[in-house]
């Protein structure tokens, strides 16, 4: 295993060792740089004195002050131990999916232009292609592709590393092949000076098909061929006594189809069912996060790390794939020993930056620069050409109802643009297909969904994860329902709601409480739908057209089964350290997994660290998904960690860190004050924190402070730190774990404590595990945030441009940790719902941004005349006023997903707010003024 | 010819033949300062701004150094995100964006800065009827792109310290 300096040890955060076809691959994750780490305030008071409560976002001041926290702001030169020196890397990109590349011709470019080096798909070994790379989400997804046989696996094998699963294509066009996407790199560009880098970037920008040249040569290699689906797809079918979560995955593959045609059948004779088309269609979109992607990459030559700066949403399936990729026969880096990650700050994500091809073309360029070290930063061009994006997608089905106002079943295609790589498009299919099934409780569902690979660009993990797409067709056909049938839309969704001991379109059960019957009173009764009638007639005096329109959303957070690990210190000065695998790209987990201790451990953390370090190999588990026992290997469990979005945060990571926090509290800081107030075995319900002192809550017991309580639990040898790993399918695995404390029954299934040391945590075994069925991940999701939203538009009729005048969003988010963080989740999601409605219009193929010409001069965003500003409803005022739900008393101290709730259900609502303003749906987004002109013309 | 500036106070000289480079690069290579941030790189996102003062005139204006040519800079006095907090501790506009949670991913935040600086310089220097105030702010800042936070808290941040300033109140910049 290679050397570390002492400042990268320290600061490990991970690290795991990947067997490959070479050798092993020791993979670490640590935090930032050490300039920018070296330059991180020591700020205690950043998240405030008061427990439980952000004064600000714990990183906060780095981000207003400019300091480097991003992998843009960071070159070889701010890298402690790295040379001084740097290359640049420059991929050209493919411009034809209809002619083979041929090669480059670079006489064009002037003489201060010229690469170093240049880099084609031939130099590549072709055995190099074999090499494993894994996109995985979904437990229940990835058992239907673990189920074709071996032979069907080989059958689709290709001859790429950059898919996994077999499906590949070429991460460098192979010279003499047709590209298989546009935007494929077709040949990789190295300069040893910036000048040089800047000079090429000048010449080429807008058109580097100059230097391309195209001809007849061998159609595109690898599988699925073009407009074949990605493996695998979705089809949920629905029916009284069958459905997929019901049974197991070879049961359902065989009779579903059956199924599925006698529901055609009995609906297609059914008499007296209402039927409904569903029919919607949504361009791409791109997440347009700040920061276009960047990272740099070094060699280190004294052990052969390959050293990477990113700032990524999966570090490690980033670090685990370069791992694969480059420990496989023909590596250009034949003996490579490590990968380590020193993960930044993304600036922004959105789902853009999940599992991103940007960090393998990263590491594909050091491997060719000679060991310098290499830097690669797309600029926005190459960013709106490249990155992943929202799902163009098409749906279309029919929606079955009695006359009574109760749905019966759905029936729906869905068809999302996959573009050139698999990414996790197939995951992405697989929960718009739940979300199909709305908010409402339907006797037969029959969906189908499926990604698509098309030449154009790539699709991935967006917010939302393909519930935008399912809302807006399901929740406009609703109201189409309603009003050709002239029911009131409102009446007609709480006529079918879905609640607890209902199934979704899998047949999931629904076991958490909704509230959607509260949602939508709530909604019904604010004055912005009630007295929309009023408000229409008052605009229309003035010459202005006016449309409200209501829609919802029951959108899933986290996956069909989710990993997490975090570890929880306290200092000798009585200060906490929350450590924790999650990311934060700027959704504030960070300062939420801060302050979510306070409540426990009476203070709030001084220090959070994401991606921080003594993660889950430091816990002792194992996630081999070979290992025979399974959950009844106290050290086993089903997933070690995942990728981070802002929707696992509320529910997943919290919840994690507060049992770690709880554990730090039982074993270590209860047992202290038990000696010190010469009492018997305490209980967390014994004490109480109250400024800033812990106290017993009956009888004699000098207050005690963190400080003092630290000293003595560092003077006596007792655990400094906790390290916990949680696991949620359905359920929490929770278990007993014997600590000094006694017995504590945690919602973990490994535990570990530090003493002193961070380094080296002492597992303790579980014992008297509970464990979630296997079947339940066939669930799909198990956990909702539900949001109603209304919209109040007007409509320009001459010029068909729309202003959203106001918005109501009644959202069930759970406990609510910090209410800043929330409401500026849910106005982000506000922003971004009305850009993809109405203003982000991303056409596909050379039309489009794959051309390398897009920006934001043709691509628009909501910028703030686009919004509401203000935050409580008025006549007059355009405002967007976000109302939460209060949890259930005695509810657990845990949230649920924000900003892909409220924005979700925003694009069917200005739908139908349009519909009621011209009489007129608009089912295509974005719904642009020429659409609009069009519908209105004659 | 020779290009003249002061970048955060500091004096620089460069040679004509740098003149097509732009603001951005020189901060970012040669300089080594990445407060300032490339977002569009077209001047459109405005995420970029610095603050420009170009004697006589004293009033900063804000300048989208991913387009601003070098050679237009000769005798400016160029301030950049580095120059705003002193010894560490943020000025009131970071402040307040710091108190509201105005920000996210934090990576327009720079921009955002040093464009409601130069915004409340603007309301120290000439007041604007209150009435106007709202729409003073949209035209400073409304055409900074943040894809995170939806705008409210910049605002919510901004109108706090505008109304403050353009009530007399002194804050320094």
């Amino acid at each position: 295993m290679p050397a570390l300096s002492a400042s990268d040890a320290a600061r490990i955060s991970r690290r795991s060792f990947l067997k490959t076809a070479t050798g092993v691959v020791a993979l670490r994750v640590l935090g930032l740089p050490c300039p920018a780490a070296a330059a991180a305030p020591e700020r205690p008071s950043a998240l405030g004195p008061v427990p439980g409560v952000a004064a600000q976002r714990v990183e906060g001041l780095a981000k207003v002050t400019g300091q480097k926290i991003y992998a843009r702001d960071f070159h070889a030169r701010d890298m402690a131990g790295w040379p001084d020196r740097q290359w640049h890397a420059l991929y050209i990109r493919a411009r034809s999916t209809q002619e083979a590349f041929l090669g480059l011709d670079l006489a064009a470019l002037p003489p201060e232009a010229t690469p170093t080096r240049v880099i084609l798909g031939s130099d590549l070994d072709p055995a190099l292609f074999d090499a494993e790379v894994q996109f995985n989400r979904d437990l229940h997804v990835d058992d239907l592709l673990a189920n074709k046989t071996e032979e069907q696996k080989k059958a689709a094998k290709g001859g790429s590393f950059n898919l996994p699963d077999g499906l590949s294509f070429d991460l460098l066009v192979m010279p003499g092949t047709t590209p298989n996407f546009l935007g494929q790199a077709v040949a990789l560009l190295l300069f040893d000076s910036l000048s040089g880098y800047r000079a090429a970037r000048r010449f080429l920008a807008g058109d580097d098909g100059i230097v391309q040249r195209y001809g007849p040569g061998a159609g595109p290699e690898g599988t699925p061929l073009p407009d074949q689906p990605f493996d695998p797809r979705t089809l949920y079918v629905k029916a009284p006594g069958f459905d997929y979560a019901g049974v197991d995955a070879e049961t359902y593959t065989r009779e579903a189809p059956g199924v599925q045609a006698r529901i055609r059948k009995s609906l297609d004779a059914a008499t007296g069912l209402i039927r409904q088309p569903i029919r919607a269609e949504m361009r791409a979109m791109d997440p347009m996060f700040m920061e276009p992607e960047a990272g740099l990459a070094w060699i280190d030559p004294s052990s052969n790390d390959m050293q990477l700066v990113l700032g990524t949403q999966s570090p490690d399936g980033d670090v685990r794939n370069i791992g694969s990729m480059f420990g496989s026969a023909g590596s250009p880096i034949p003996d490579l020993q490590g990968v380590t990650l020193h993960s930044c700050y993304p600036g922004g994500g959105f789902g853009g930056r999940d599992s991103s091809p940007f960090s393998l073309m990263l590491a594909l360029a050091v491997a060719f620069a000679e060991g310098n070290p290499v830097r690669l930063a797309y600029d926005r061009f190459e960013q709106f050409r490249v990155g992943l994006k929202r799902h163009a997608t098409s749906a279309q089905g029919t929606l079955y109802a009695h006359d009574d106002m109760r749905l019966e079943a759905v029936q729906l295609e869905m068809s999302f643009d996959g573009g050139g790589r698999r990414n996790l498009s197939p995951y992405v299919a697989s929960l718009g297909a739940l979300c199909a099934g709305g908010s409402y409780r339907l006797p037969m569902a029959d969906i189908h969904a499926e990604a698509l690979h098309t030449e154009n660009i790539s699709g991935g993990s967006q917010r939302g994860f393909g519930g935008p797409q399912a809302y807006f067709a399901i929740e406009t056909a609703l109201d189409d329902l309603a009003a050709a049938q002239g029911w009131d839309p409102l009446a007609l969704r709480r006529a079918n709601l879905i609640a607890e001991g209902d199934t979704t379109v899998t047949g999931g059960p629904i076991e958490q409480s909704l509230s959607l019957p509260e949602m939508l009173d709530m909604a019904e009764a604010h004055p912005l739908w009630a007295e929309r009638s009023a408000i229409k007639a008052a605009h229309e005096a003035e010459g202005r057209s006016y449309g409200t329109g209501l829609a919802m959303s029951l959108q899933a957070y986290g996956t069909s089964g989710d990993g997490m690990v975090a570890a929880v210190h306290l200092e000798r000065d009585g200060t906490l350290t929350v450590q924790s695998d999650a990311v934060d790209m700027g959704n504030g987990s960070a300062t939420t997994l801060g302050v979510t201790i306070g409540p426990i451990l009476g203070a709030n953390a001084a220090r959070v660290e994401m991606g921080g370090y003594r993660l889950f190999p430091q816990t002792g588990l194992s996630d081999d998904s070979s290992n025979p026992k399974r959950w009844h290997d106290p050290m086993w469990t089903q997933k070690g960690t995942g990728s981070s979005s802002a929707c696992l945060t509320g529910l997943h990571q919290v919840n994690t860190v507060q049992q770690v926090a709880q554990a730090l509290l039982g074993g270590s800081l209860l047992v202290a004050a038990a000696k010190l107030w010469g009492k018997g075995p305490l209980k967390p319900e014994d004490v109480v924190w109250e400024h800033g002192a812990l106290r017993p809550v009956e009888g004699p017991g000098e207050p005690l402070t963190l400080a003092g309580l630290a000293e003595v639990i560092h003077d006596l040898g007792l655990p400094t730190g906790a390290l916990g790993h949680a696991y949620f399918q359905n359920q929490w695995v929770e278990a007993d774990y014997d600590t000094q404390g006694g017995t504590l029954r945690l919602q973990l299934d490994g535990l570990a404590y530090y003493h002193g040391s961070k380094t080296a945590p002492q597992p303790i075994p579980r014992a008297n595990g509970q464990y979630p069925a296997p079947e339940t991940a066939r669930y799909s999701r198990y956990v909702w945030a539900p949001c109603v939203n209304v919209v109040g538009l007007t409509l320009d009729r001459a010029t068909g441009i729309v202003q959203v005048e106001n918005v109501l969003s009644v959202l069930n988010a759970g406990h609510i940790h910090v209410p800043e963080l929330v409401s500026g989740q849910s106005q982000g999601g506000v922003a971004m719902a009305i850009g993809y409605s109405l203003l982000e219009d991303m056409p596909p193929g050379m039309e489009g941004p794959a051309d390398g010409r897009w920006n934001l001069n043709r691509y628009h965003v909501s910028r703030a005349g686009d919004v509401p500003l203000k935050t409580r409803y008025a006549p007059g005022a355009r405002a967007q006023e976000l109302i939460i739900l209060p949890p259930p008393p005695g509810s657990p101290r845990v949230g649920r997903g924000i900003a892909e709730a409220v924005m979700c259900s925003i694009p069917p609502a200005i739908s139908n707010a349009l519909r009621d303003a011209t009489g007129l749906r608009f089912a295509s987004l974005p719904i642009t003024p020429e659409k609009i002109l069009e519908g209105l013309s004659p | 010819m020779t290009i003249r500036l002061t970048i955060n106070g500091i004096g620089f000289e460069l040679p004509d033949s740098r003149g097509s480079e732009t603001l951005l690069d020189f901060l970012h290579g040669e300089l080594n300062l990445t407060g300032t941030k490339l977002c569009c790189g077209i001047g459109v996102c405005r995420a970029c701004t610095v603050q420009v003062v170009k004697p006589p005139s004293l009033a900063p204006t804000p300048t989208i150094s991913c387009s601003t040519a070098l050679s237009t800079l000769d005798g400016t006095q160029v301030s950049t995100i580095e120059s705003v907090a002193r010894d560490g501790q943020p000025d009131a506009v970071q402040q307040a964006f710091l108190d509201h949670f105005a920000f996210q991913c934090g990576y327009c935040a720079p921009g955002f800065v040093m464009a409601a600086r130069i915004f409340l310089s603007g309301l120290q220097a000439q007041p604007v009827p209150p009435e106007k105030l709202e729409a003073a702010m949209m035209e400073a800042i409304g055409s900074h792109i943040c894809r995170c936070t939806g705008y409210v808290r910049y605002f919510e941040a901004l109108r706090g310290l505008a109304e403050a300033v353009n009530a007399g109140e002194a804050i320094e910049l």
